[in-house]
């Protein structure tokens, strides 16, 4: 079921990123697709104990490695979508609109 | 071995305190400069051991390979690590002379640096994906520097492709995690042994797949290259010639040691095919660009194509040949893109018809741009014809070398007509309101040695080839193309005439209206994703 539910999280992510030609709701779009696929490692991390994995605290610990590589995973992410949300920002003052197609229509006028 | 990724890491710290405090701007550029050129002196020692077959390894902290980073120094490495380090150097003194880009851009440069270091140095591959966005990061930065609308529409459009393609590479990286449960490329390597090899393991073809589509968007071929016309094309110029020479080389050599070590020998075919056709279809859209930078960013994905399908035909000899192609590339296209990159600055003017007679203005410039034509055409002695020889010894007998060939003289047909800008004469003789200085002593310099190093790589073909398999596989090479021989010299004679044809061809009326239909097509980003889930879909097909 909760498989169910990141595949569904993914695909809403990706048919954002495909389909909205808003900048800001493609960026967020991706945002969300990022996190699913960070959900599944998190997720699959999880299964493998019941108790957080803290020194001397007894039981089955989860695999910690999941954890910390998706707490760096999250950091790149963040750093990419300030990036992404200040080139929107410059796009938007530029050309005063937030249309994707719009945009690559005004940059490179590629007819003479 | 550490100190090649902690080098330019220290520069970059240099170049942030230079930003910071306005009276060590100056200082701070000279320091990252050399801190870029540390790592040649580094891997110059470590020649030696790499050479004998030694792969050495380094725990990033202490920390064992399971937990820790480990860093990984094969011939690979070395050689993707030098690659870096050449076109890095070259690429900093020429941004240093220009004098246009001040401490924050070097500490940029450096940190893409770093991330290409990592690449080629890590052991493991969530290691590889955390470099893999320093290094876009950086190139996101970078692309929008000058602050263009064109810089930032393409620095975007390049963010949502790349971070679309890392994002199929982390769930790869997943899905290799939950079924082996290990991530070092060589533990990966030893499971899926285990495991009966990937054709064995109906998962693991989907995460080879998605691995090889998230990197196949930072190498752009085809259908994954469309962010790379405009980010090459828009950036500052310095960065354009890193980007082509060696950012997408890096991504290259990632996929070429992914697709070896797991065993995804079902895939050469596709990107044979796939490598030949991009190289055939980039170099007509590049046939028909206008704008300078343009068509050298398509030639970049053009000659890629020559790269990817060679490495596709699977021999040693074949990937001896795309390796020693690539280092080729590199110098060229950094040459092409620094020259091209200093006539555009001086002349304020980017159509390819609007620019003439800077032959006369900057006269080894010029010299050093025909070098590079000459070089990408395949004309002897230039390193472009040692490579091509090795190429078509490493592709003989497969069906995909017909559109190499075509490509080989449809680049020259399209290189006679970027030639013109600089000739030393001018039909209208047209004044420039001069923009900029010409380019200075420094800068004239980099471009001269790029330009003797063309030279020097295609008159030692042989040897440069012979020393990358010794890197690549410890041994000699046995079977090598003589270089210089009458026969092989004769066969260039009928591809310079297709190609004044061909370029004869453009020029008519057809040819041009032909050449704005082709220039018009830019498929939009919603296109260009479903390309990527096809792509996807067609890597994981193809092991049945």
């Amino acid at each position: 079921m909760t498989w169910i539910l990141i595949g569904a999280i993914l695909m809403a992510g990706l048919w954002g990123v495909v389909n909205r030609p808003n900048m800001i709701k493609k960026v967020m779009a991706l945002s969300i697709a990022n996190s699913a696929v960070i959900l599944m490692f998190v997720y699959h991390g999880s299964l493998s104990g019941d108790t957080a994995p803290i020194e001397g605290n007894g039981g089955t610990m989860v695999d910690p490695l999941p954890q910390a590589l998706m707490l760096t995973a999250i950091v790149v992410g963040v750093c990419v979508m300030s990036m992404a949300l200040v080139l929107v920002y410059r796009l938007h003052r530029k050309y005063g609109t937030l249309d994707m197609r719009e945009v690559e229509g005004k940059a490179w006028k590629l007819r003479d | 071995m550490v100190w090649v990724l902690l080098s330019p890491m220290l520069g970059a710290t240099a170049a942030l305190f230079g930003s910071l405090f306005e009276r060590f701007r100056g200082t701070a550029c000279v320091i990252s400069t050399i801190s870029l050129a540390v790592p040649a002196v580094l891997l110059a020692l470590l020649t030696g051991p790499v050479m004998e077959g030694e792969v050495l390894q380094h725990s990033l902290g202490g920390w064992s390979p399971p937990w820790g980073i480990n860093l990984v120094m094969d011939g690979l490495a070395w050689v993707s690590a030098s690659l870096t380090t050449l076109i890095a150097v070259a690429v900093a003194l020429f941004a240093l002379d220009s004098g246009k880009y001040g401490a924050r851009f070097f500490f940029f440069l450096l940190m893409m640096a770093v991330g290409m270091y990592g690449v080629a140095l890590t052991g493991d591959l969530f290691t590889m994906f955390v470099c893999f966005e320093i290094i876009a990061v950086s190139v996101y930065v970078l692309v929008a520097w000058e602050g263009t609308g064109t810089g930032l529409a393409a620095s975007l459009k390049y963010l949502i492709l790349s971070t679309t393609g890392i994002m199929i590479f982390l769930f790869g990286v997943f899905l290799i995690y939950r079924d082996l449960g290990v991530l070092s490329i060589s533990g990966v390597s030893e499971a899926l042994r285990a495991a009966g090899g990937v054709r064995n393991t109906p998962v693991m073809h989907l995460a080879l797949a998605s691995l090889c589509v998230g990197i196949g968007v930072r190498t752009a071929f085809i259908p994954f290259h469309t962010w790379l016309p405009e980010a090459h094309a828009y950036a500052p110029h310095p960065i354009s010639a890193f980007l082509s020479g060696a950012m997408i080389k890096i991504s290259f050599f990632a996929m070429v040691r992914i697709v070896l070590e797991f065993g995804g020998d079902y895939l050469m075919d596709l990107l044979m095919w796939i490598g030949a056709f991009t190289a055939l279809a980039a170099v007509l859209s590049a046939l028909s660009q206008t704008d300078v930078k343009r068509l050298l960013a398509y030639h970049s994905i053009s000659q890629l194509g020559y790269i990817l399908a060679v490495f596709g035909a699977g021999s040693s000899l074949a990937l001896t040949a795309s390796f020693l192609h690539a280092l080729n590339h590199a110098l060229f296209k950094s040459l092409l893109f620094l020259t091209v990159g200093a006539a555009v600055s001086f002349t304020g003017e980017r159509n390819i018809y609007r620019i003439h007679g800077l032959g006369s203005r900057m006269p080894v410039v010029a010299a050093a741009f025909f070098v590079g034509a000459l070089s990408i055409s395949g004309i002897p002695p230039f390193n472009g014809y040692a490579s091509k020889a090795f190429i078509t010894m490493g592709m003989k007998g497969s069906g995909a070398y017909p559109l190499l060939w075509a490509t080989s003289f449809l680049t020259m047909a399209s290189f006679i007509k970027l030639g013109r800008i600089f000739l030393p004469f001018s039909r209208s003789g047209a004044e420039y309101d001069r923009k900029e200085r010409p380019p200075g002593i420094l800068e004239t310099s980099v471009v001269a040695v790029l330009a003797l190093m063309c030279l020097g790589t295609g008159v030692f073909g042989s040897q440069v080839a012979g020393f990358m398999h010794s890197m690549l596989y410890g041994t000699e090479l046995v079977t090598a193309p003589r270089l210089f021989t009458a026969g092989s010299l004769l066969k260039t004679l009928p591809m310079i005439a297709l190609g004044i044809l061909a370029w004869r061809m453009v020029l008519t009326g057809p040819g041009r209206s032909l050449s704005g239909r082709v220039r018009a097509l830019a498929p939009q980003l919603r296109t260009v994703l479903i390309f990527f889930f096809a792509g996807l879909l067609a890597f994981a097909a193809v092991a049945y």
